[in-house]
């Protein structure tokens, strides 16, 4: 057996399981759920029938498609937004010395490993029409007369929601802009000075350039776990008010759960996962991640 | 001399397939065929009740022979439980939970025929739930939608409850005082609780959603046709008005209902069931003697609507192990304290068993015997919503209900301020297209 069979046994015999349990965990899944969607299927039935493109038509047909994807664009924006901005807010005062500074970095990723459960629970609570901290507070210092609906409210609900999530990752994106921030050459940092440079033109000039990579990375995979999110949102409003925050994975969850059937909400993901391909597509186009990180170093 | 045979490419996929499905199958296979077990879905999660399935689960194995394997997945994720062990081919025998949900599975052929039972437990013809001629659902207890009014208040401003809609609205605007006390709860959003308040309240005002084309032998939608139109949009507008008196309640459901109340935030509220009154003896003792039921104000009718519940058994499962069980379960002493598991809330099925002294022997019961009383003096008045608009099983009511519709019709008219008009022409459009596409 020549060294390179050899190698090539060696190789696909380490990488068989990864790509088996990826197969099984991931792919299968993905491709019965397109199955699925060219399929008439309710959830009290066993019996699955071929229905050609039916499901498509019917959703395509629908508005509540096109809205659920409107939502999920201003959800994504608005979370990754709030998310970005915390968080570069928070990382360039982390990275600052400071007495207890540990200790504060550490509680800065606290809401990142709170459950969501809890995070929903929590800002509920504060957010609440009736018996809200914030509400409360609002009123007592005179800025309010009568209690916001924020959960409730037609013009509210969609904010909280961005709120809430931003608030709980804006610390994932505090920790890899710290973690570049303090990769940063000082001496970058010296060079602007001597030219004349201020702590804003500094920044301007040296951190943002340098946190480029980092942030649209950041964007990137915040973008794709925000278009998926459902859990924050079905906990604080189920969708509502008035599908207020009905985003696809929300709808799709419904027309599963609440129409019970199975096909079209296979269709709906099938068109979420499409959404996603093409974005990928279009960050590794326009991005190209490879020549990012070259020039990061 | 003998070949060696190499594994190809094919046969390697073949075994892996094949052995991949075999446990699958064996799996499936055995669920159905053991007649030695039962899987047994239960929506009733309460501790005392787990406790009561208990002691008959084993005194049911010990006599039989049969073991009951019990899934408690709770009100919330009941339908999607069933659902999941249905397309996995591996369905339970039996599922306790709304007939009114069950009826999905009658409508997919899921559910044998029970007639024998429903006949040997003598079952009241109002309870029974007939789908291709055959009884589908075992009832075991009910559950009516109706009002809880704090008493104190209602005397000190020298109010009764209210009888009427006016009667009310006047109640309401009396007892308001917002934002500390709002005198009513119209909850407003695309929730079983404000699409059961709108369903009762169409009720109370002789609203159907459907008419039986006794010559097509079918339901058609009606609630955008003449004298139910009308009267739509005059419910809608009803609870509008009420709805001032409300909080926004633009997200609210079941547990917003009791929180509220229990906060003293409302001065009335409604439920299905008593439930709500045990959420005030655990945590508001203080207005707990002064929490009494109400029927929710007619205007044409007295009709409520009306859950039952009770035992489903599936096709393609251990049906005979089933049936035993169900019979087992119906003719044991212990049947009392399940009923117990939530007093007055899970009221019995059998008006006999309500006024038994065995029923009402019971600290909870025997405290609030006008609970009862009440229970007593409304009995019979409800209907479920699949009967409601004919003699006919109405088999299009999921199209409306589970999908929270008339919810969404309070919400439009109350939080989006559209016309009732509107609204009621959208409504009855969404069910049609769902019948379309339904087939």
């Amino acid at each position: 057996v020549s060294q390179r069979a050899e190698q090539r046994w060696w190789i696909a015999g380490t990488t068989a399981p990864a790509v088996l349990f990826l197969a099984l965990v991931a792919y299968l899944p993905i491709l019965y759920a397109v199955g699925l969607s060219f399929a008439k299927k309710t959830a009290f039935s066993p019996v699955t029938t071929f229905s050609g493109l039916r499901n498509y038509r019917l959703i395509f047909e629908e508005p509540d498609l096109w809205n659920a994807v409107w939502r999920s664009v201003v959800f994504t924006v608005g979370a990754v937004a709030v998310q970005l901005v915390l968080g570069l807010v928070a990382a360039l005062l982390l990275n600052q010395a400071f007495r207890g500074q540990t200790f504060v970095r550490s509680i800065f990723v606290l809401p990142y490993l709170l459950p969501t459960i809890v995070v929903a629970l929590v800002f509920q609570w504060l957010l609440n029409q009736e018996y809200g901290v914030l509400n409360q507070i609002l009123m007592q210092v005179g800025l309010l007369a009568r209690p916001i609906n924020f959960l409730g409210g037609l013009d509210t609900a969609m904010w909280s929601v961005i709120a809430t999530s931003g608030w709980q990752y804006g610390s994932f994106a505090t920790l890899l802009i710290l973690a570049r921030l303090q990769a940063i050459n000082p001496k970058l940092y010296e060079a602007a000075r001597v030219s004349g440079a201020g702590p804003l033109r500094c920044f301007w000039d040296v951190t943002l350039p340098q946190l480029r990579t980092t942030l649209v990375l950041v964007a990137l995979l915040r973008g794709i776990w925000m278009f998926n999110k459902f859990d924050t949102i079905w906990l604080m409003t189920h969708g509502g008010p008035l599908k207020a925050t009905e985003t696809l994975p929300i709808y799709a969850y419904r027309l599963a759960f609440e129409d019970f059937d199975f096909g079209m909400a296979a269709a709906v993901c099938s068109v979420m996962f499409l959404l996603l391909v093409a974005g990928a597509v279009v960050y590794f186009k326009v991005f190209d991640p490879s020549r990012e990180v070259e020039v990061g170093r | 001399m003998t070949q060696r045979r190499g594994i190809t490419r094919r046969s390697f996929v073949t075994a892996a397939a094949g052995a991949a499905l075999a446990p699958q199958i064996l799996v499936r296979g055995a669920y159905g065929q053991d007649k030695n077990r039962v899987v047994f879905v239960s929506e009733e999660s309460n501790p005392k009740a787990i406790a009561v399935y208990e002691k008959i689960n084993a005194d049911f194995e010990k006599d039989t022979g049969i073991k009951v394997t019990m899934e408690y997945p709770g009100f919330a994720n009941i339908a999607k439980r069933v659902a999941t062990l249905i397309a996995a081919g591996t369905p339970p025998e039996i599922v306790w939970y709304g007939a009114g949900q069950a009826m999905n599975l009658a409508l997919e052929n899921q559910l044998t025929d029970v007639g024998d039972l429903v006949k040997a437990l003598k079952v009241p013809d109002n309870q029974r739930m007939i789908f291709k001629g055959a009884d589908r659902s075992i009832p075991t207890s009910q559950q009516f939608v109706y009002g809880w009014a704090r008493g104190d208040l209602l005397k000190e401003k020298k109010l009764d409850a209210p009888k009427g809609w006016d009667d009310y609205l006047k109640v309401a605007k009396a007892l308001t005082d917002a934002p500390k006390m709002y005198g009513c709860i119209v909850p407003s959003a695309e929730t079983g609780a404000s699409t059961l308040l709108l369903e009762t309240m169409f009720m109370k005002n002789n609203v159907h959603w459907f008419d039986w084309n006794a010559g097509k032998k079918e339901y058609e939608v009606s609630l955008d046709k003449g004298d139910n139109r009308k009267r739509a949009i005059e419910t809608l507008d009803y609870l509008n008005e009420l709805h001032k008196f409300s909080p926004e309640a633009s997200n609210y459901n079941w547990g917003e209902l009791m929180s509220t109340y229990v906060a003293e935030k409302a001065a009335t509220s409604w439920y299905v069931g008593a439930r709500l009154l045990e959420q005030v003896n655990a945590n508001n003792a203080r207005i707990a003697d002064a929490t009494v039921p109400f029927e929710l104000p007619r205007k044409l009718t007295d009709h409520y609507y009306l859950s039952i519940q009770g035992f489903h058994i599936l096709e393609k499962s251990n049906v005979e192990g089933a049936k035993k069980y169900v019979r087992y379960f119906m003719e044991h002493p212990s049947l009392i304290g399940w009923y117990h598991a939530v007093p007055l809330h899970i009221i019995p099925a059998s008006r006999d068993m309500l006024r038994s002294s065995k029923y009402q022997d019971n600290p909870v019961i025997q405290k609030r015997m006008d609970v009862l009383k009440f229970i007593d003096s409304v009995w019979g008045k409800g209907v479920p919503l699949y009967y409601w608009d004919g003699k006919e099983l109405n088999p299009y009511i999921g199209l409306y209900h589970n999908e929270n519709l008339a919810g969404w019709m309070l919400a439009a008219r109350n939080i989006k301020g559209m016309k009732s008009d509107a609204v009621v022409t959208e409504a009855a459009e969404q069910v049609r297209k769902k019948m379309r596409r339904a087939g």
